[in-house]
């Protein structure tokens, strides 16, 4: 075995037991401890079996093992970058709702005569 | 009773003369301060407009719905939205509500190119001209001032609004939804003043480039 398999199982490995982990204590769904999974488990095997990748590739019509590796880190990340974004504007959207929800709730009436009086209490004419 | 619905980010310049003025017509103001770091929540309060505060700041389609909704809340019969920044005449929000008094149309819209502008720049009236074609082509509503902060609804028309672009596309939105509705819109000419006050606040043309990315994507994402 190489260094660089060394170092990459023992980082592999590290991932795993942390999805584990986390899977059991329902921090994660099991659907998505499942996936982060599978993701290690088929690294580990490409790290382990390098020309397995270039048999694939082949298959697919690309020259090379690592550029298959390439191509997919890079569509993985494009989908995980949306992902992350479509996440992003729900809890904008639903931080929005909070703050005017809390807003609506707290509403100061004017100041009349020099004197503040404060919070609305409750709404209607 | 006609409520006026401003929203306000760090306007404590002007927002207080912008409300007084309002008040002094016998109209019920509503000033959303949308997490000002100054002094606008009580400008507004001292000058006579009731003020909603945004804990933090979600922009200004965010504080538009804020005050709509409260307005509708409150009873409502006529919504004005309002700039803040002193660029819009109090005088105009008469003509504004009356075709919706006369139930000849349920929303009105300010243009300042019926009507007439002082100190504008080329550079934002021709920004703002790129706008209107763009959004006349994206919402197929007719008009020409698509991003006047100064509109009129009807309660019923109101109800029927979502705003749910935060930020400032929702002027695009609001047209979207006018016409997805089947409201009956109509223009009013209205006296735009641009001041050197004005012009530092207001969006700079750069910033018209992310709020065409926020509306297209926002129109795609829904």
């Amino acid at each position: 075995m190489t260094s660089f398999q060394w170092i990459a199982f023992a980082v592999l490995g590290v991932s795993f037991a942390v999805t584990l982990t986390l899977t059991v204590r329902r921090v994660i769904a099991p659907r998505v401890g499942f996936a982060w999974a599978l993701l290690w488990i088929a690294a580990a095997v490409f790290i382990a079996k390098p020309e397995l990748t270039a048999t694939i590739a082949r298959a697919m019509g690309i020259g090379r093992g690592t550029d298959l590796v390439l191509y997919f880190a890079i569509l993985f990340m494009i989908f995980g970058f949306f992902a992350v974004y479509v996440r992003l504007r729900r809890i904008e959207s639903d931080m929005t709702k909070v703050v005017r929800e809390l807003a609506m709730r707290s509403a100061q009436e004017p100041v009349v005569d020099g004197e503040d009086r404060g919070r609305v209490s409750g709404g209607g004419e | 009773m006609i409520s006026v619905v401003i929203p306000a980010y760090n306007e404590a310049e002007a927002v207080g003369g912008v409300v007084a003025e309002l008040v002094g017509r016998g109209h019920r103001v509503i000033v959303v301060d949308d997490g000002s770091r100054d002094a606008t929540t009580s400008a507004a309060k001292r000058n006579g407009a009731i003020v909603l505060r945004h804990a933090v700041n979600r922009g200004q389609g965010a504080a538009l719905q804020t005050g709509i909704a409260y307005a509708l809340k409150r009873g409502a019969e006529f919504i004005v939205t309002f700039d803040s920044d002193g660029q819009h005449a109090a005088e105009d929000v008469d003509a504004l509500v009356a075709p919706l008094l006369a139930h000849r149309a349920d929303v009105t819209l300010g243009s300042r190119f019926r009507g007439s502008t002082e100190g504008m720049t080329a550079l934002r009236r021709m920004m703002l001209k790129a706008a209107v074609l763009f959004t006349r082509y994206a919402s197929g509503a007719r008009v020409t001032d698509t991003h006047n902060g100064l509109r009129a609804f009807t309660r019923a028309a109101a109800a029927k609004l979502d705003i749910r672009l935060d930020r400032m596309a929702h002027a695009s939105e609001i047209l979207d939804q006018i016409v997805q509705h089947g409201l009956r819109y109509e223009e009013v000419p209205v006296h735009v003043r641009y001041t050197a006050y004005s012009r530092r606040k207001g969006q700079s043309s750069i910033a018209a480039l992310r709020i065409l990315a926020d509306y297209v994507l926002g129109r795609w994402m829904r």
